[in-house]
């Protein structure tokens, strides 16, 4: 058969691994799980899993095996938009920690339990979490304790405390450790008054100091019970589910739309403008650039297409995450940094830039920050967006008379020669056609409706 | 029982801290529910006076 790919992060679990052929998904299980996948269907667990969408269902085919301890071959339901905990906000990480404690509850309610307690096995799918790694599963054995207890902390519950008490959003963390920060470094970041904070103090310092003492001593087997690892459970749950993720203070984007001073009658009358582009031309999928409180993601959705809303702001991701928009996917992606290829040999997973490509990319009040805040080239600019989408772009230019523009160069001392209309559609020109042009009413604000040329 | 090679690394002293932080939680558990019993006895004791 042809086409045939091991997936390059399938590596870590014996147990299985994922390959495509022709771009469809499928994951193999191996003999030696087998046991532990007939307790997973046999006992209920999948059933209730799958009936509670927290976990990807998949059918059993007689696809291609793929090595010679083949056992069987699992085609689950395939998603489109993949996504990475470097991406998401601390309400979506939050929600990954939730899902992950769910699943182990219910898991020892069937005599399982989850040999590991990774944000990779979770992906965001119609507004929700969902675990994908149908593998996680091991027979529980009731006299010890989670095998995944450390992993959990590290990659959920001290990106979520740093977080808390630093506003940092979780997605730096997450992706400058991919394997999960560990306690010492937590200990150290946190401030001093975390440690009045009970969860703080058992999870984090506690763990720290024992570890510190302990490491090089062989580990024994402690006597646990069931009762013990329900409430070490629970108690993570408790913690997590009180943890205020919300800003301590506005930021700087969450208000944008209605301090400007445009106001109401400029956003009625671009939303109007951008209703009519969206009506001249047909797409399969979107993503929103700099989305901020999703409005006109939303109106991108009202088409039926998935929807992609990205904004570097994670409270503004934050809050269209808790609408649970089934078509929309809120990531927070800086575009003068978005997620690179990584992993082992930069293969384990792909680029924002392979994964976001879409069939209309909209960029409304973005342009002028890339050029005037971050010195982006229009050139440049208009380059990368050609990338981004298959087909069209709809993108606001705001000239530099305008207050925000004003805003932005007022400290700097920088150049603004070659930011105007003329310019920036020379430079759009050459990757794109002008479909639609028009001024905003009130304003000097222009959108355009671009087309993609065939080869640019 | 059969237990799949373990591919994470649970971490040396990941077992001991959980039966600590199990043991402190089951200590609060209790003094919590003593606590309750207390504090009904006396939240009884107003209503029916």
């Amino acid at each position: 058969m042809t086409g045939i790919k091991i997936h390059p992060a399938s590596y870590r679990d014996p147990a299985g691994f994922v390959f495509t052929v022709d771009g469809v998904v499928y994951r193999q299980v191996n003999q030696s799980y087998a046991r532990q996948y007939e307790q997973l269907i046999n006992f209920g667990l999948y059933k209730k899993l799958t009936h509670e969408s927290l976990l990807i269902s998949h059918t059993e085919v007689d696809g291609p095996a793929q090595s010679s301890d083949h056992h069987l071959t699992l085609l689950p339901v395939q998603l489109t938009r993949i996504n990475y905990p470097g991406e998401w906000c601390p309400e979506q990480l939050k929600a990954a920690a939730l899902l992950t404690l769910r699943i182990q509850q219910l898991a020892m309610d069937h005599g399982m339990t989850l040999k590991d307690a990774t944000p990779f096995n979770i992906q965001f799918d119609k507004g929700r979490a969902i675990f994908i790694d149908t593998l996680s599963f091991d027979l529980y054995d009731p006299g010890r304790p989670w095998i995944a207890y450390r992993q959990f902390c590290e990659c959920f519950l001290f990106p979520l405390y740093i977080h808390r008490y630093a506003q940092t959003g979780t997605a730096p963390i997450a992706s400058a450790w991919p394997e999960g920060i560990p306690a010492n470094l937590t200990a150290r970041l946190l401030p001093f008054k975390s440690r009045w904070n009970a969860g703080a103090w058992l999870h984090v310092f506690l763990q720290n100091q024992i570890s510190a003492r302990q490491s090089t001593t062989a580990e024994r087997i402690h006597s646990f019970s069931p009762t013990k690892l329900t409430r070490l459970v629970g108690h993570l749950q408790s913690i997590i589910s009180r943890m205020n993720t919300a800003p301590k203070k506005p930021s700087a984007w969450s208000n944008y739309y209605n301090e400007t001073s445009l106001g109401q009658p400029y956003l009625e009358a671009k939303e109007q403008l951008f209703r009519q582009y969206l009506h001249q031309v047909r797409f399969t999928d979107a993503l929103d650039l700099g989305c901020n409180d999703g409005r006109f993601a939303k109106i991108l959705a009202e088409t039926g297409v998935s929807v992609i809303a990205v904004d570097s702001d994670w409270s503004c991701i934050d809050s269209l995450y808790n609408q649970h928009l089934p078509n929309i996917l809120p990531l927070c992606i800086d575009l003068t940094n978005p997620t690179p290829a990584s992993g082992f040999a930069n293969a384990e997973r792909s680029s924002f830039t392979d994964r976001a490509a879409s069939g209309m990319v909209t960029a409304l009040a973005l342009v002028h920050h890339l050029a005037l805040r971050n010195n982006i080239p229009l050139p440049l600019i208009a380059a990368y967006f050609s990338r981004l989408t298959n087909q069209f772009l709809i993108i606001e230019f705001i000239p530099l008379s305008d207050e925000k523009a004003i805003e932005l160069i007022a400290r700097k001392e920088t150049t603004t020669v070659g930011y105007d209309p003329e310019h920036f559609e020379s430079a759009f020109n050459r990757h794109f056609r002008t479909e639609r042009r028009e001024l905003i009413t009130g304003t000097d604000r222009i959108l355009y409706l671009l087309k993609k040329n065939d080869r640019t | 029982m059969t237990t799949l090679f373990l591919y994470i690394d649970p971490g040396s002293t990941s077992y001991l801290i959980q039966v600590i932080i199990a043991a402190i939680l089951g200590g609060a558990f209790w003094i919590k529910k003593f606590w309750r019993k207390i504090k009904s006895f006396f939240t009884r004791g107003k209503k029916e006076t």
